[in-house]
């Protein structure tokens, strides 16, 4: 399916669910449209304490911006919903215009508070890690959207990851998440760890290069990446060094190639890759 | 070699078993190899990927719309919460604002989601035990909700009812009234489910004491959801992260204690419970009028960048890793599938064990396999 067939499929339905809501629902009772109003009243919004991330007053410009350069666009599908390549690439033109106001609204406004203190909070990481492995251990800091992000050299991963486990001021002890990225120079592994005591939640990475892809493990520090482990080195084709168990874990054996590599071809080589 | 005394005296010879893929207890295609000496288990190794579609590459090539039905097929009997997931992330990297009357009906129906996961997960349990007829039992009640679904979004099972910024169809005239009318009808079943299996002594004696693990073992191993309170570790990520409109309600958190099977079956039970406290209240509080999807761009684009945010779903945390150039589909999607990880413990919890515990002990761990290969 191409793109543009696909948002004409799109389009009509869409349309229907951004109108729809403007009719008031019947759904409730009135005794429950009492309720619903009292309870409203009650609760004047107490969208953000703080820790969420959900709504962020400080960008109560971009909706209303971005609603202003669609409204356009819907008239015109609605109309002729026959004439589908029009209003579809009508759609994008105005979903790219409502994008670029907004973005320059967001480079212009002061830098959100949550992304400076991320940042901060990636430095104090840096400086932990630097005063034990020495100033090369890490290669960037800055903020994984709203989260701590460091970068640590691929030597001293284990190390790193060890010592924020058992350093008093992190103790990040629980992966939540483990994933690996094929970019066009290297393949980027990441972890996004927390401290159940303290709070931190922490975004770590490492680098490796394309072509022997090579990571030191960290199974023996955090048992719970084993699986995840073995999923890059199956799906991305990245070694993990002193892994205890490295093999293939969604694909057979005998499979060649890494799916989830940009330049994988989708082929499979049929029986010489052993597929049945 | 964890073996009796007794069982060392006769002599035994080391086994290799299959089970699976096409075992009814493993929910799913799952294969199992055991070496076991006599009836007790030397090693077990878990063999995934039967089910493996390959989700996060296709996603490489879809908008982000077009996503929503392939989450649908993760953890099938829990599709609107990841559906929600999805969303969420999205939702996050756009710094969207929901409009108050889809907040709400996401999360009436994840939280009904939750009721009818549960029980499936509860039923099958028993059933893996040998309990017949719970299984049967909680396929009446959770008609009810797949009920309620169906006339809300057109599927039993597979809904693709979020998006970006709201859910596709308002609630029907009188779907709330059903939702309200569920509540009591589910708890009074609920109270005949305790009633019959709580307490029934051959079931206890299957549960009781079997598969423990302690928190330290639950953290070191990345374990969520039920898996890791069942230790007594206070994590739901309701509470630790609000996310949606959670703050607003009131609802416990259930905590096990000894980190056994009973321990995990009773949480279940009990999150039943606290997930229809929250439907209630969600219920009473629900906006009567007001939109359902909020004012998103027809092409979803995600602001180049990286996002990660994880949910409380069914079977612990479900979380979305999206890598964006900027443009309407993602670079990179990785799904942190609680199922996937929670089932690495199971080589740990099996060693040493009788074969019939094996059962005891997969079933409570409570996997899904489309989650497991996605």
């Amino acid at each position: 399916m191409s793109d543009v067939e696909d948002s004409n499929q799109k389009t009509p339905e869409e349309n229907e669910g951004a109108e729809q809501p403007s009719k008031p629902s019947d759904s409730t009772a009135p005794a429950g449209e009492k309720v619903a109003k009292a309870s409203e009243g009650e609760k004047p919004k107490t969208a953000d304490p703080a820790a969420t991330n959900s709504s962020d007053p400080t960008d109560g410009a971009k909706p209303p911006e971005a609603a202003d350069a669609v409204a356009p666009s819907k008239p015109a599908s609605a109309a002729k919903p026959a004439a589908a390549a029009k209003p579809a690439a009508g759609a994008k033109a105005a979903a790219a215009g409502a994008e670029r106001p907004a973005r320059a609204a967001k480079a212009a406004a002061p830098p959100d508070p949550r992304i400076e203190a991320a940042k901060e909070t990636a430095e104090k990481v840096k400086a932990t890690l630097v005063a034990e492995l020495g100033e090369t251990a890490v290669e960037e800091t800055g903020a994984a959207h709203l989260n701590p992000m460091v970068r640590i050299k691929r030597d001293f991963w284990p190390q790193a990851v060890e010592l924020l486990k058992n350093h008093a001021d992190w103790q990040l002890n629980y992966i939540e998440c483990m994933a690996g990225t094929d970019y066009p120079e290297y393949i980027e592994v990441v972890i996004y760890i927390q401290s159940t005591n303290l709070g931190h939640f922490i975004c770590l990475k490492t680098r490796t290069p394309r072509d022997r892809a090579q990571i030191p493990s960290i199974v023996s520090i955090h048992p719970g990446v084993n699986w995840e482990e073995r999923e890059i080195y199956d799906l991305l084709g990245v070694h993990f060094t002193n892994h205890p168990d490295l093999r293939r874990i969604m694909m057979w054996e005998g499979f060649k190639g890494h799916p989830l590599r940009k330049d994988y071809s989708e082929w499979d080589g049929g029986e010489e890759n052993g597929a049945h | 070699m964890a073996l009796t005394d007794e069982a060392q005296s006769i002599r035994t010879e080391e086994m290799i078993l299959n089970v699976g893929p096409q075992h009814p207890s493993t929910h799913g295609v799952f294969r199992l190899v055991v070496k076991i000496s006599g009836e007790t288990i030397i090693e077990a190794e878990p063999v995934i990927g039967y089910l493996h579609r390959g989700t996060e590459k296709l996603a490489e090539d879809l908008q982000y719309t077009q996503i929503i039905p392939y989450t649908d097929r993760l953890d099938y009997v829990s599709a609107m919460i990841n559906n929600y997931a999805l969303c969420h992330t999205v939702e996050r990297a756009l710094d969207l604002e929901i409009p108050e009357r889809a907040e709400y009906l996401r999360i009436i129906t994840m939280e009904l989601q939750r009721v009818a996961s549960h029980l499936l997960a509860v039923g099958s349990y028993l059933l893996d035990l040998g309990a017949m007829s719970p299984f049967l039992y909680v396929f009446q009640e959770r008609e009810r909700i797949v009920q309620m679904f169906n006339e809300l979004c057109g599927a039993r099972l597979t809904y693709n009812y979020m998006r970006v910024g709201g859910v596709k169809w308002d609630a029907p005239p009188g779907w709330i009234d059903q939702v309200r009318d569920f509540i009591p009808f589910m708890r009074k079943k609920l109270k005949m489910y305790d009633d019959l299996i709580t307490g029934n002594e051959i079931f206890l004696s299957r549960v009781r004491g079997i598969g423990v693990f302690n928190t330290e073992t639950a953290l070191a191993y990345g374990l969520s959801g039920i898996n890791l309170r069942s230790t007594g570790f206070d994590w739901d990520l309701r509470k630790k992260k609000p996310y949606s409109i959670y703050n607003r309600f009131d609802f416990e958190v259930p905590l096990g204690k000894n980190g056994d099977c009973f321990d995990r079956y009773i949480l279940h039970m009990q999150e039943m419970e606290q997930s229809l406290r929250i439907v209630e209240q969600a219920v009473e509080q629900f906006p009567s009028s007001g939109p359902v999807l909020g004012k998103v761009p027809k092409m979803v684009r995600v602001p180049a960048g990286e996002y990660y945010s994880g949910i409380e779903g069914t079977r612990g945390e479900l979380g979305f890793y999206i890598v964006s150039e900027g443009k309407d589909k993602p670079y990179r999607m990785k799904i942190r599938k609680p199922s996937f990880v929670n089932l690495q413990l199971l080589p740990e919890l099996l060693k040493g064990q009788s074969m019939a515990n094996l059962i005891a002990i997969l079933g409570a761990v409570d996997i899904v396999l489309g989650e497991v290969d996605a």
